[in-house]
């Protein structure tokens, strides 16, 4: 909000900050009114001055110029080239002396301009940035005073605080607020005015205008006065500067003080066409169900029958504390206003303004919470303004409906308390000091003990804290000291989830692999499209959803929907890197998936994994690798880590997810439970988005894996008899998996087998299209002694025969 | 005779060990003088044919010439031994600045580690992590947090629907609430998570993350919460950062700060990172509003408490210096492999 330091002095004399606007602002801030910007309009206007051409000649060198002779009050005349040509001896011009900026950041020195001295320059309209284009000099009216700073000329040298007002704090949202802020943090009087002004004795407002409030729940007051005979028409200069100055357009005489008293009090107003008004009454009431309402600005609105409105006899004429109706608003022909003064329910009014897009300054009020006490003061105001401004007579007598006295309960405060929540010594002498200086009432009760009653504009103020906060802040925060709780209990454990997606996390960068961290929502059609059927991946122990949760009012439909799997945001991560030309790369994520299951939402923690392209480095060129082997490598590593037994990699068991590799897909079983997948991507995803190196993906559920975990390391001792290594070759069919056999060897051999590891496939030679051949170290071991040769030539055999026979295959 | 020639045998032997050059030769010398069919054999063959009284002092002799042989011929072997190792060494000369071999190297995402960094620095105060779901329900996300229906306060945090009752939550707060009803008192507890807002600009990204922090006891002061910042800024940022309080105002604590701590970057001093202010904004505290605990049935005359945020990527950026909020969710590989933790 903006806030006029000239129109602050019309409430509490500050006139001395004029010089030092940052102070104010800086003590402005430090009680919780935060200045965001000062514009000091006074010091953009630094040495620029009214002048006087006190005699002009042609520039020796040049025809277009002229040599001025200018008095800016300084004792003696300047000298000043000009190019411009409407201005003659004798003229009031602007001039800025060397040292000024002018908007652009144009500064001013003195030069020489064809050989020629100039000590300034005569400045136009754009150049001191009024107009955003001007012909010509400004020329000044003849009465304009030699060497007055231009910016007290021109009305010019105000200052203006943008404020962040909290949302807490709907009663600064005023110059009068403000200075009865400031009135506390400064310790100085405000200063208050009684309006004058001529009443016609003969008009009464209550005989013209009828009044009845039906809603007192959501209009607690309502007060108007009736004005006549005014004369509708542009506002006086010092009015429209002043809305200028905070922001605002002037309308009309009228319109322009109802938001004048607006910024100057906090009470929004509204001025009514009485001729318009039908049947002369007004009703403060709900709206019908379905009633269209048009708005001063010409947009229709559909009613809710939800809506507070302001009728007249026939039809809504103002949505009350919102906007008001084209059909009853203040135009040239008015001559007969009502004006209206109210205080409507916060909620309603928000609510209202929400629903059709309407955030006026008035509704941004209400719904912050107006005072209620303040509307027959903004009322009179309005009326003397009005009958100033636009001639006219306000009627006798007014309207001030009441619902019910305004009083404030005492709250019960201990200086005690107020010292322990701060953490400082307090004095009783001192806390009740400050609580009057915000115009609060305060009983002393006993020693240390105190009734406060807050003023009615100050709604914030509820609870014994409330006034602590305001102690608190008006004293200062840099007060309080600082020191740590202590802590007489045992602390609490930590959340097991975040910690088991820690040390994932941690597993997985042990691996090579980067962290990402993508968005929680997407698009859903992308989503659906790229993930292909949800039901597939139900083989992989994954549960998606066949809808996604959907939001309700994305920011765009980019991200219109919450993510089912971590895939789409990692294959996206992928692309990004990959149109960088970073052709190898390795990521991961963890993170949450949402789903809804009945009527609950439920999060599934995830982790997936991506890898691309492979490494081509001086020491290491082998790229022959199947990229699904790199992420496989991970996750094994990531079972392992975790002391997961027995991972076991399976083909897919029904039709394989459109996104994956139909012949590259494995679901991922340990425990007896499938806990996701590690696949190549299809073929036709790299040759539609252009991607010329494998990929291979991961994704598990994060819930699954964590099962049992942390799990305890169980130590085994390290046997002293030696391991003996042995190879066998089998050729098999390439349709078997390696697996079976190896889970074939770990039959046979029991607990003597140590490790049973795939060191060698080929195929082709002699073999036929079908066969291959598979090379597997075993380690055996034996805890109770050496292994004897006997022992060993046995078990191979043993195995050797087991196997072929077992699995049809022969060893080589 | 036989001395005379014993010795010039043996000369010529040490010559032999001197020249030879690699252990193969040096060990053919050995044969050729001390072997079952070499020189000095031969020489003992002839000791037969000596007087009886003569064999002693030949025999001792013979026995210091093998014995001046072999240590000649150890030293000889060392010498050779080094000399090989020495060849060797300079045959196995490598170029050092050629580059190591290239492992993928892994790494932790900037906003995961000031997570984990700040979940260190407070567990060492007795902070416990506690998390919440996303997909929140309205009345913990915002009622019970003191923020009602229309109020204006929910116009503080823009606010993405899924329902009429759920919303994607706002803030980490909601986990105040879950914390206060699930756990025992008196507690120390934060959350760390992902929260998202209706709004997208350079500077603000609709999904990101917060930390909360939230202790409860039966007295708790501004000034423990002052001390508990201080100590967790000084621990993140170094321990020379200087920790100011603004009031502010937040539905959920009263009295409200924000809090700020001394730019990091340029002492106080002022630079771009501080728009020359010398003080960064972190994020906001207070002390538990009683309506808080009135909501989850804590009665607010016997249980007091503070609480506070901030958000991890503004975190980040301080400590990193990164200036484009956009490089947290692209995921660049050329972002990522800067950090490491």
């Amino acid at each position: 909000m903006k806030i006029s330091l000239s129109w602050l002095c019309d409430h509490i004399d500050v006139a001395d900050f004029v010089s030092r606007p940052e102070e104010l602002a800086r003590q402005l801030t430090a009680v919780g009114l935060e200045v965001e910007a000062v514009e000091n309009r006074a010091r953009q206007f630094a040495h620029v001055v009214v002048g006087h051409i006190k005699k002009l000649e042609r520039h020796p060198n040049a025809d277009r110029l002229t040599v001025c002779q200018v008095d800016a009050g300084e004792g003696s005349l300047r000298q000043i080239v000009c190019g411009a040509k409407n201005h003659k001896e004798g003229d009031k011009v602007v001039v800025t002396l060397p040292g000024a900026v002018l908007p652009g950041n144009f500064e001013i020195k003195k030069s020489k301009i064809r050989d020629v001295e100039s000590l300034g320059m005569l400045a136009s309209e754009s150049e001191l940035g009024l107009k955003a284009e001007s012909e010509g000099i400004l020329i000044l009216p003849a009465d304009a005073p030699v060497g007055q700073p231009f910016a007290s000329y021109f009305g010019l040298d105000d200052v203006i605080f943008e404020i962040n007002v909290t949302a807490n704090r709907g009663d600064c949202l005023s110059h009068l607020g403000l200075a009865r802020e400031l009135s506390a943090v400064l310790g100085r009087p405000l200063i208050s005015k009684a309006p004058e002004m001529r009443r016609a004795a003969q008009v009464s407002t209550r005989s013209q205008v009828g009044l009845e409030v039906k809603d007192k729940g959501l209009c607690s007051r309502y007060a108007g006065q009736l004005i006549s005979g005014v004369k509708v028409g542009p506002s006086p200069t010092w009015l429209k500067k002043r809305l200028e100055s905070v922001g605002m357009n002037s309308i009309n005489n009228v319109v322009d003080v109802t938001n004048y008293v607006m910024m100057d009090m906090g009470q929004p107003l509204h001025a009514f066409d009485v001729a318009n008004l039908n049947g002369k009454k007004i009703s403060v009431d709900r709206s019908a169900a379905g009633e269209v309402f048009r708005t001063l600005d010409g947009t229709d609105l559909k009613l809710t029958g939800d809506e507070l409105t302001i009728r007249d006899g026939e039809r809504a004429v103002c949505i009350a504390g919102v906007i008001g109706g084209l059909n009853s608003g203040v135009t040239e022909k008015t001559t007969t206003v009502f004006l209206e003064s109210a205080h409507f329910a916060m909620d309603s009014v928000r609510k209202t303004a929400r629903r059709f897009g309407l955030e006026t300054d008035s509704a941004y009020r209400f719904s912050r919470g107006t005072d209620a006490s303040m509307v027959p003061q903004a009322l009179m105001k309005a009326a003397q303004f009005i009958q100033e401004v636009a001639g006219g007579e306000v009627a006798a007598d007014h309207w001030d409906e009441l619902a019910k006295p305004l009083t404030k309960p005492a709250i019960a405060l201990s200086t005690d308390l107020v010292e322990q929540r701060l953490g400082y010594k307090v004095s009783d002498e001192d806390l009740e000091a400050w609580l009057r200086r915000l115009q609060c009432q305060v009983q002393k009760a006993s020693d240390r003990q105190f009734q406060v009653t807050p003023p009615l504009f100050r709604q914030d103020l509820e609870q014994a804290v409330d006034l602590i906060e305001e102690y608190g802040r008006l004293k200062g925060y840099d007060l309080i000291p600082e020191t740590l709780p202590k802590m007489d209990y045992a602390p609490l454990a930590s959340n097991t989830d975040y910690l088991f997606e820690d040390r994932v996390a941690g597993l997985l960068q042990a691996e090579g692999f980067l962290q990402t961290v993508n968005y929680g929502f997407l698009n859903d059609k992308a989503q659906a499209a790229l993930l292909g059927s949800s039901a597939a991946y139900k083989a992989a122990g994954l549960q998606l959803p066949e809808t996604p949760v959907m939001v309700k009012n994305p920011l765009n439909e980019d991200v219109n929907a919450m993510r089912i799997s971590l895939l789409p945001g990692l294959l996206k991560n992928l692309l990004l890197n990959y149109r960088h030309s970073l052709e190898t790369g390795r990521l991961f994520e963890t993170g949450w998936v949402f789903k809804k299951s009945g009527e609950e939402f439920v999060e599934e923690g995830r982790v997936a994994l991506v890898a691309w392209g492979q490494p081509s480095s001086l020491w290491n060129k082998n790229t022959a690798t199947p990229m699904f082997f790199e992420v496989k490598r991970a996750v094994q590593a990531l079972f392992d880590r975790l002391l997961i037994q027995g991972l076991q990699f399976q083909a897919w068991n029904g039709e394989v997810p459109s996104l994956l590799h139909p012949a590259q897909a494995a679901t991922l079983f340990a425990e007896g439970r499938a806990l996701g997948f590690v696949a190549s991507l299809h073929p036709k995803w790299l040759v539609e988005e252009k991607v010329r190196v494998p990929v291979a993906v991961a994704e598990i559920d994060l819930t699954q894996l964590k099962r049992g975990q942390p799990r305890l390391v169980k130590y085994q001792p390290i046997s002293k008899f030696p391991a003996v290594e042995r190879d066998l070759a089998f050729v098999m069919p390439k349709t078997l998996a390696t697996a079976e056999v190896c889970k074939e060897i770990k039959k046979i051999s029991g607990g003597l087998l140590q490790s049973v590891d795939v060191f060698d496939v080929f195929s082709g030679g002699q073999l036929a299209e079908s066969e291959v051949s598979v090379s597997f170290k075993m380690i055996f071991q034996d805890h109770e002694g050496t292994l004897t040769d006997e022992k060993l030539q046995g078990l191979q055999k043993q195995i050797t025969e087991g196997v072929t026979k077992k699995l049809s295959i022969r060893v080589r | 005779m036989f001395q005379a020639g014993l010795q010039e045998q043996l000369q010529k032997a040490l010559g032999e060990l001197k020249s030879a050059l690699d252990l193969q030769s040096l060990y053919e010398v050995k044969v050729r003088f001390t072997g079952k069919q070499g020189v000095l054999s031969e020489i003992m063959k002839e000791m037969a044919k000596l007087p009886k009284e003569e064999k002693p002092a030949f025999g001792k002799l013979v026995n210091e010439v093998k014995s001046s042989f072999e240590t000649a011929y150890g030293q000889r072997e060392v010498e050779i031994q080094n000399q090989e190792l020495s060849a060797k060494v300079e045959r196995e000369s490598i170029d050092v600045t050629l580059p190591g071999v290239q492992e993928f190297r892994g790494g932790r995402h900037p906003i995961h580690m000031v997570i984990k960094e700040s979940v260190e620095i407070l567990s060492r105060l007795g902070y416990a992590v506690r998390t919440g779901p996303q997909i929140e329900q309205d009345w913990y996300n915002f009622e019970a947090l003191n923020i009602p229906p229309d109020h204006p306060s929910r116009d503080m945090q823009d606010t993405f629907y899924i329902d009429e009752k759920h919303v994607l939550r706002t803030h980490t707060s909601p986990v105040q609430i879950h914390a206060l009803l699930k756990d025992k008192l008196p507690l120390r507890v934060l959350a760390p998570g992902s929260v998202f807002r209706c709004d997208s600009d350079v500077s603000h990204s609709p999904n990101f993350h917060q930390i909360e922090g939230l202790l409860v006891d039966r007295q708790v002061s501004m000034a423990d919460l002052k001390g508990t910042i201080t100590f967790m800024l000084g621990e993140l940022f170094g321990k020379s950062v200087k920790v100011r309080f603004r009031p502010s105002f937040f539905p959920f604590t009263e009295p409200s700060a924000e809090f700020d701590c001394s730019c990091p970057m340029c002492a106080g001093k002022g630079c771009r990172m501080c728009k020359h202010s010398g003080w960064i904004e972190i994020g906001g505290c207070g002390l538990v509003n009683p309506r808080v605990f009135e909501a989850v049935k804590i009665d607010p005359n016997a249980w007091q408490g503070f609480a506070f945020g901030f958000g991890i990527e503004r975190m980040a950026i301080i400590k990193y210096g990164i200036d484009d909020i956009r490089n947290f969710y692209e995921n660049d590989l050329r972002f990522l492999r800067q950090f490491s933790i």
